[in-house]
C-alpha cells in the first residue's frame, strides 16, 4: 500500500460557527471536511448536553490536508477562539489516495 | 364566586392540567436522575409542530376577525414592551443581581423576548376556563421575539467582538440570519401567513393535525422541558439568591406593566391575560441562539438557568393563573 503523510485538524465548535469554518477551510486550501454532531461532554465551563430545546449544539469538524493549509487554519482559529468557545487539535496522519487531500 | 375563590379555583385547574403534570413528571424524573430522555430531534420536531399549530390557528382566526384595532394596538404595545424591557432588566441585573455587563445584557434579552411554550400553556389554560382571546395574539407573540435581542445588542455594544474585519462581516451576516430567519421565527410567522391565506377551508383540512393532536404534543414537549429544566437547575451552582429573586419577581413586574397597558388600550380580558403571559415569559430558544453568536463571553449557565430553570416553571405552575387572576381583578 502506498501511504502519504498529511495533517489532520479536529475542530470542536458551537454549531453556529460551522458554515464560517467550512468556508475558511476551503479558503486556506482544504479540499473537504466532515462534520459530526456532539451529544454531551464536559469542559472548562462544566458539563454540557445537547437537547432539543436550548440549541447548545456542538460540532466536530474533521479535515485532512497539507500542513501549510493546517497552519493557515490554525492562525484563523486562534483569532476565532479569542472570542468564541471551542478547541482544535492537529496531528500527522498517513492516508491512502493522497490526491484526495 | 368571590375573587379569591375564583383565583384559587383557577390555580387548581392549572395545576392538574395534563400539560403541567407532564412537566412536573419530567422535572421529577430529571431530579431523580432517571434515564428518561426525549431524543433531540424528536424534541426539535415537537417544538416546530407546536409553532406551526400556534401560527396556523392564529392566522385562521386573524383572517376571520380581520385587521382590527386590537391587533394593531396589542402588536404595537407588544413591540414596545419587548424592546424596552431589556433596558430595565439590564439595570436590575447589574445593580441588584451583580452580573457583569455582558452576561447582564444577554440575560436581559431573554427576559424581553418571549417563550412560545409558555404562550401555548397560557392559551390552553384560558381555553380550559372558557376565556376567549384573539387569534392575532399569535402574531403578537411573533412580533415580541426579536426586539429584545436587538435591544440587548445595543446595550452591550455588539456585534464587534471578533478581531478580524473579514470575520466580523461574516459574523454579522450569521447573527442577523439567526435573529430574523431562525427556524422558529420562520415556522411561526410562515404558519401564521399560511393560516391567513387558507382561512377556514385550510383549517377544515388540518383540523385533526393542529387541534386534536396539539394537547398530546404539548404534554410530550413539556415532559422534555421538565427534564431539561431540572437538569439545567442542578448544574447551576452560580445562581445566587438575588438572581433567583429576579427570575421570579421580574415576570410579576412585567405582567403588571402589560396588564396596565392592555387595560389602557381597551384590550379584551383574554388578550390582556395573554399579553401578560407573553411579557412575563422568558425566551430559551431564539434568545440563547442569538446570544451565543452576539455575546459569546456572556455566561450561558446564568441566562439559561434563570429563564429555563426558574422563570419557565414559575410561569407554568403559578404565573399563568396568577396573571389571569390579576387581569380579572383589574377588569372588575
Amino acid at each position: 500500500m502506498k501511504f502519504a503523510t498529511r495533517t489532520k485538524l479536529e475542530i470542536f465548535v458551537e454549531a453556529h460557527a460551522v458554515d464560517e469554518i467550512e468556508r475558511m477551510l476551503r479558503d486556506v486550501g482544504f479540499k473537504g471536511c466532515s462534520v459530526f454532531a456532539g451529544v454531551e461532554g464536559a469542559g472548562s465551563h462544566g458539563a454540557w448536553r445537547q437537547t432539543g430545546v436550548e440549541e447548545a449544539g456542538m460540532r466536530l469538524v474533521v479535515t485532512i490536508g497539507a500542513e501549510e493549509a493546517a497552519e493557515a487554519a490554525l492562525h484563523w482559529l486562534e483569532n476565532y477562539f479569542a472570542a468564541y468557545p471551542g478547541v482544535v487539535a492537529m496531528s500527522e496522519v498517513k492516508v491512502l489516495r493522497a490526491e484526495r487531500f | 364566586m368571590g375573587a379569591l375563590e375564583s383565583i384559587v379555583a383557577g390555580a387548581a385547574t392549572n395545576l392538574v392540567a395534563p400539560a403541567v403534570l407532564f412537566f412536573a413528571l419530567g422535572a421529577i424524573a430529571g431530579w431523580l436522575k432517571s434515564d428518561l430522555t426525549i431524543p433531540e430531534q424528536a424534541a426539535k420536531t415537537l417544538a416546530l409542530y407546536l409553532m406551526l399549530c400556534i401560527g396556523f390557528k392564529g392566522g385562521v382566526e386573524a383572517r376571520a376577525s380581520g385587521l382590527t384595532a386590537e391587533l394593531v394596538s396589542a402588536g404595537g404595545f407588544g413591540l414596545v414592551l419587548s424592546f424596552a424591557a431589556p433596558f430595565a432588566a439590564y439595570a436590575a441585573l447589574r445593580g441588584f443581581g451583580g452580573l457583569d455587563r455582558v452576561t447582564a445584557a444577554a440575560t436581559a434579552a431573554h427576559y424581553g423576548s418571549v417563550s412560545v411554550v409558555t404562550f401555548a400553556a397560557g392559551s390552553e389554560y384560558l381555553r380550559a376556563i372558557g376565556i376567549e382571546f384573539g387569534g392575532y395574539m399569535a402574531a403578537v407573540l411573533a412580533l415580541m421575539e426579536t426586539p429584545a435581542i436587538l435591544a440587548a445588542l445595543l446595550i452591550a455594544g455588539a456585534p464587534g467582538s471578533k478581531p478580524d474585519s473579514a470575520q466580523s462581516a461574516r459574523f454579522k451576516s450569521t447573527l442577523w440570519r439567526e435573529v430574523f430567519l431562525n427556524g422558529a421565527a420562520v415556522v411561526l410567522i410562515g404558519s401564521f401567513v399560511i393560516g391567513v391565506m387558507s382561512g377556514e377551508r385550510g383549517m377544515a383540512r388540518l383540523d385533526l393535525f393542529v387541534n386534536a393532536l396539539f394537547q398530546g404534543a404539548l404534554c410530550l414537549f413539556l415532559l422534555d422541558m421538565g427534564l431539561v429544566a431540572s437538569r439545567r437547575l442542578a448544574e447551576a451552582p452560580k445562581l445566587n439568591v438575588r438572581l433567583i429573586a429576579f427570575a421570579i419577581s421580574w415576570p410579576l413586574l412585567s405582567a403588571g406593566v402589560a396588564l396596565l397597558g392592555a387595560q389602557a388600550l381597551h384590550l379584551s380580558l383574554g388578550d390582556a391575560s395573554l399579553l401578560a403571559v407573553l411579557s412575563a415569559s422568558a425566551s430559551y430558544i431564539a434568545a440563547p441562539a442569538a446570544m451565543r453568536i452576539a455575546l459569546p463571553k456572556a455566561d450561558a449557565g446564568v441566562y439559561l438557568s434563570l429563564s429555563l430553570g426558574i422563570t419557565f416553571p414559575f410561569n407554568l405552575l403559578v404565573g399563568i393563573p396568577l396573571y389571569h387572576a390579576a387581569a380579572r381583578l383589574l377588569y372588575g
